[in-house]
């Protein structure tokens, strides 16, 4: 065996590399909860592309027969209606995991110096994905699909000058057509997933460069044993590993709970409306996009003025993008830091949910409202901490991390 | 695609309260139990003597009800599969549940070519089409002379009445069967449950064999987590 592995190690560096990444990566030895997300979110990755694979076997990307093909895996091929389900269910579970995820990275400040283009890969990431999801989402070819997308792409319009020949560019045609549906199978199933396999792949390396950050925010390779290694590291293999192992079985309870019993998750994951074929002459009464858009969509909508509220919406993704230059503070850890920090974020939080809630109901004066208070926390967010963080006072930040049992 | 469209496209997000509005009548329950076999057979039998003539289900196929239904072959060939194919020869086993009629001239009589059915259940809900059958009621005015208080003016006849009778508004503005018909009101009720049951199995065949399987992708789950706990605190056993 070990002479295999030697014949293997002079022709590529398998050994170095299991090495470098696993048995001898130290990570912090006081992850919490939320430092699951990141092997989850791998993890759904990959099994997106695999259950990708299986249906793109029986699915057919022609605007005459896709609504059937989806059917036919549904009802024909073998397990199609599981494979069709933990895709489906995986596509929102994706979000769920990439927002807390984030959420992990804005309370530990995992985005600020060294992990600056750790943050940015990452937003990256998160882009890619939503263009990846809401390109899928048109693959099924329900009403929902095509008036979701029609309502979507026209939203490119707004923009001066070229906003309708972008609009027909990206459609390939004058309505959500046959052709349109063909081009997203295309970025669905190759584009996309091999521009965020490359970003993903990018993020790790900036992550193992720099090592992970950790709920104290502290930096463990300050602090080092005389052999090198971090005191307050551990190796990832087999440590956390086996932590991962288990918290992806927990997560798979969970994922597969609601594959077998609530697909739909009331309407949330797969949308009523999708299931009746996408018809151009017949709009439905509520086009709503799918909930991990809604927020966003929260946001278009709280703006009277159309242009204006396509702005605001870039904007709101844009702006987390420059996290690391607008939140000034020295020290990482929400444990470390000042009540403002934690009220604001908290409050930034909320907006959110809420923005999330209103983007699924029909407008009326009172959510209309209420939409446009939240969109005001949520840039409010940015700018009062960009004000606030130069300054902030901050409790003492340990010299060692801690273990909090 | 100019501007006035977008905003007609966004009109419709804004202004989808008002048609959401306009269909506010109330579901009535409905009890679905795809496990009661005879009720999904007796739902099929409903189907395939009064619907099918113009509701096709073209997603599903007649063979699937020989293992989900337990409805034997032959049966299944003499008594469900009612059409032919274009040489004259029975309707094959294995073929999707489609129909004759002549999207023209239905639509022509009719005013609209009526909807495939397969998917009905999951895009309307159970409720909504138990609600719709037995939301009939006499109205002159209208070509086919019944109206549905669920779905006003819906071009679809009252294609069951000979079972349920024919309910009409009296001087007090209250429903009253007008003429019998050949199932007492709660045997219609019962009938179309079944219809409602076998549509719903329709919608998702899978949902025959999901929830137990499902239990068992439990069952598993739920002991693997448990021994990759145990496994994470025997390693972690030594750090502090």
């Amino acid at each position: 065996m070990s002479k295999f592995v030697t014949w293997i190690d002079q022709r590529l560096p398998v050994s170095k590399f299991v090495r470098n990444h696993l048995s001898e990566y130290y990570a912090p030895k006081n992850f919490n909860f939320f430092y699951f997300f990141g092997s989850l979110a791998l993890f759904v990755f990959i099994l997106q592309i695999i259950t990708g694979i299986f249906l793109t076997i029986n699915y057919k990307p022609d605007a005459a027969s896709a609504f059937a093909s989806v059917e036919y895996i549904m009802r024909d091929v073998e397990w199609g209606w599981l494979i069709r389900y933990m895709h489906s269910t995986g596509a929102s579970f994706f979000f769920i995991i990439i927002y807390l995820h984030m959420l992990r990275a804005l309370m530990y400040g995992s985005y600020k110096k060294p992990r600056e283009l750790l943050w940015l890969f990452g937003m990256f990431i998160f882009v890619l994905l939503m263009a990846e999801a809401f390109m899928g989402y048109l693959l099924p070819w329900g009403q929902m699909s095509y008036w979701g997308a029609q309502v979507i792409i026209s939203l490119f319009g707004a923009i001066p000058f070229i906003g309708e020949s972008l609009a027909l560019w990206i459609r390939g045609d004058y309505v959500i057509s046959d052709a349109t549906l063909n081009r997203f199978f295309a970025f669905h199933v190759i584009a996309l997933p091999l521009l965020l396999f490359a970003v993903i792949y990018l993020h790790i390396a900036a992550l193992h460069t720099v090592g992970s950050n950790n709920p104290d925010g502290v930096e463990i390779k300050a602090n080092k044993n005389p052999d090198g290694t971090p005191v307050d590291g551990i190796p990832f293999h087999p440590y956390y590993t086996v932590k991962d192992i288990f918290g992806l079985a927990v997560f798979l309870t969970i994922f597969m709970f609601v594959v077998f019993f609530m697909p739909e998750f009331g309407g949330f994951f797969l949308e009523k409306d999708n299931f009746v074929p996408a018809d151009p002459l017949k709009t439905p009464e509520h086009i709503v996009p799918v909930w991990y858009f809604t927020p966003f969509y929260a946001i278009l909508r709280a703006i009277p003025d159309k242009l204006g509220g396509v702005i605001a919406m870039g904007l709101a993704i844009f702006v987390l993008f420059l996290m690391p230059w607008i939140d000034r503070c020295k020290v990482k850890s929400i444990r470390y830091r000042s009540s403002t920090y934690k009220i604001l974020l908290a409050s930034f939080v909320i907006s959110f949910i809420g923005l999330g809630y209103i983007g699924m109901q029909a407008p009326t004066p009172i959510l209309t409202a209420l939409g446009r208070a939240f969109t005001l926390i949520y840039f409010a967010f940015f700018v009062v901490l960009y004000f606030t963080s130069k300054n902030e006072k901050t409790k003492p930040v340990p010299e060692r991390v801690t273990m909090h049992e | 695609m100019n501007k006035a469209y977008i905003f007609f496209l966004l009109g419709f997000i804004f202004s989808s309260s008002v048609f959401a509005a306009s269909s506010s009548v109330e579901l009535k329950p409905v009890f679905i139990d795809l496990g009661n076999k005879a009720s999904l057979q007796r739902g099929a039998q409903i189907f395939f003597n009064n619907c099918s003539g113009c509701h096709t289900l073209q997603y599903h196929r007649y063979s699937k009800f020989v293992d989900d239904l337990s409805i034997s072959e032959a049966m299944v060939k003499s008594n469900l599969i009612l059409t032919t194919q274009k040489g004259g020869e029975p309707t094959k086993l294995g073929s999707t549940i489609t129909n004759s009629i002549n999207h023209d001239s239905i639509k022509e009589a009719f005013g609209v070519v009526p909807p495939d059915l397969t998917l009905t259940a999951r895009s309307r809900g159970p409720e909504w089409i138990y609600t719709f059958l037995t939301s009939f009621y006499e109205d002159n005015s209208r070509p086919m002379g019944v109206n549905n208080i669920l779905y006003p003016n819906v071009n679809m006849p009252h294609v069951l009445w000979y079972k349920e009778g024919l309910k009409t508004y009296d001087e007090n503005n209250q429903l009253i069967l007008k003429v019998n018909g050949q199932l007492s009101q709660k045997e219609y009720e019962q009938e179309i449950t079944d219809l409602v049951n076998f549509l719903t199995y329709v919608s998702e065949p899978a949902q025959l064999e999901r929830y137990s399987i499902g239990l068992w992708v439990m069952i598993f789950l739920v002991f693997f987590a448990f021994i990759t706990y145990l496994l994470k605190i025997e390693y972690w056993r030594d750090i502090k």
